[in-house]
């Protein structure tokens, strides 16, 4: 039961974390690209719209190649840790949050920044206005970065390395508990996964149909 | 409050959007800045409000460089939170430091002056375009801005609403205790509701002044045909007709027109054609005689310019 819980703040901490830090970088980026012109941003978005779908066990095995011992930050000694799976799982969230980012922004009425302007918002007063005008999009970012992540298995196998008591989550723990012919606990691993998924978007969804 | 330009230039893509050299605006007016579609006019607006910086000079406003805290605009477009009307209202004057009391006096204050006391607790986004307008105009009012911009105000406006917003809009203009800037490609409206008239075409001004100065002494074809006017040749001159001068009939300065078509407009008939190669057209009573197309008929003007 302890290990259980374990398992369960751990894939929170986790995923978490990485929810996080993707939104800390992927709302600003997301906002930058819909509001400014540049040279290459098409084939950008085409890039971040790319990056949406990526597989995880893809982003998985990159992460490994540079994290391995041998690997070019192998010296870091990070892999087979829960920062090697934050990073992991950042890195496949991030386009995400930009990507709903980008398009909810583009969403608002094209005249929104200038009226701010205008009206004397300043630009962090502007950015923190069109971010509440855009709440519907961003809340779904959150939501559908939380859901990849913390569903995915491939990429936390690999870099996470599934240690007991150390690396493994909820996907991991059901990958283990099916294979070992456990599949009451692999069920009941899988309900548990499934509900968090579900209040935590529920509490998302809560602020973002908030009036 | 006057604005002044001081060799104002914009350009996009290598394309210069406006070139203004020199601009006096006079303060307390309202001045219509009028031009056919892409001729700058809202570049101009933007430049003025700060929106747009310009590639090179310098825009004063009441001899001060143009800053957002003294300029109220109205955009084109209908641009709202989504959120109630209050709230809309009430933005302009958080974000400007108004304490709660003051706001709610000018808030009430302006939406009883633009009749929309009782849209107050509706979504902005989602009123219709007459009502949306006049909302857009309440926030503009409760900011008492010395300096109010305008960007085509009545653009998009269904018939009826167009044609109470413009009899309105003079009344409403002059509660903005304010230097009044609209811009707009209707003659029409420039001449009904500015007392200056600055034409602008292909970024450049052609004229500027009292409207009355500018509206009888077109000078060139552009000031012309931004006014409305028709711009024939006659005799090697070039001359520009209002068109409520053109009449069919004899006397004063005649015309032959070559009848394209004939359009009945149940109240009145249409007769459209050419004098030599430009497009004219004139109205005359139902009822009246009418010629086919393909007649020559004439056409006398009882007014018009003679253009450099």
């Amino acid at each position: 039961m302890t290990e259980l819980l374990a398992i369960v703040l751990r894939t929170l901490v986790v995923s978490g974390t990485a929810t996080a830090m993707a939104v800390l970088v992927g709302f600003p980026l997301g906002y930058a690209i819909a509001r400014r012109r540049f040279r290459g941003r098409t084939l950008l978005l085409g890039f971040i719209n790319t990056g949406m779908g990526m597989p995880p066990v893809a982003v998985g095995l990159v992460v490994w190649v540079m994290l391995v011992r041998s690997g070019p930050f192998g010296g870091l000694d990070l892999i087979y840790t829960r920062t090697a799976m934050v990073l992991a799982q950042f890195l496949i969230a991030t386009p995400i949050v930009v990507g709903f980012t980008t398009a909810s922004v583009q969403a608002l009425p094209p005249r929104l920044a200038d009226l701010l302007f205008v009206l004397g918002a300043g630009r962090l007063r502007t950015m923190w206005i069109l971010a509440r005008e855009a709440k519907l999009g961003l809340a779904a970012a959150i939501m559908a970065a939380f859901g990849a992540i913390v569903s995915e298995v491939g990429a936390s196998m690999i870099v996470g390395g599934n240690l007991e008591r150390s690396t493994r989550v909820l996907t991991t723990a059901i990958v283990t508990e099916t294979s070992r012919g456990e599949i009451e606990r692999a069920l009941v691993l899988g309900l548990i996964l499934l509900g968090l998924t579900f209040i935590v978007s529920l509490a998302l969804t809560v602020v973002q149909q908030r009036r | 409050m006057e604005v002044s330009l001081e060799g104002v230039q914009v350009e996009r893509d290598g394309r210069v959007l406006l070139d203004v050299p020199t601009l006096l605006l006079r303060g307390g007016r309202t001045t219509a800045i009028l031009g056919p579609n892409g001729s700058g006019k809202t570049t101009l607006l933007r430049v003025i409000a700060g929106l747009d910086r310009p590639g090179t000079g310098r825009v004063r406003i009441g001899g001060l460089p143009a800053h957002a805290s003294r300029v109220a605009y109205v955009f084109q477009e209908q641009v709202f939170l989504r959120r109630s009307v209050r709230d809309n209202l009430e933005l302009g004057l958080r974000l400007r430091g108004l304490d709660p009391a003051e706001r709610r006096v000018r808030m009430e204050e302006a939406a009883r002056l633009l009749g929309i006391t009782h849209l107050m607790v509706r979504r902005a986004d989602r009123l219709s375009g007459g009502e949306g307008r006049r909302v857009s105009l309440a926030r503009a009012l409760c900011l008492r801005a010395p300096l109010v911009l305008l960007d085509e105000p009545l653009e998009g406006l269904d018939r009826p609403t167009y044609s109470r917003l413009l009899h309105e809009l003079p009344q409403l203009l002059a509660a903005f205790d304010a230097t009044r800037i609209l811009v707009t490609h209707n003659p029409g409206e420039a001449v009904r509701l500015a007392e200056d008239l600055v034409v602008l075409v292909d970024g450049r001004v052609h004229a500027s002044g009292e409207k009355r100065d500018v509206a009888t002494n077109p000078r060139v074809p552009e000031v012309a045909e931004a006014l409305g006017y028709f711009v024939v040749m006659r005799d090697g001159r070039r001359i520009a007709i209002p068109p409520d001068a053109l009449r069919p009939g004899s006397g004063g300065e005649e015309f032959l027109m070559e009848v394209d078509e004939v359009v009945d407009l149940v109240a009145s008939t249409e007769i459209a054609g050419r004098i030599g190669e430009v497009r004219v057209h004139v109205e005359v009573p139902a009822g009246s005689e009418t010629p086919a197309q393909g007649d020559r008929i004439h056409l006398h003007a009882d007014r018009f310019f003679e253009l450099s």
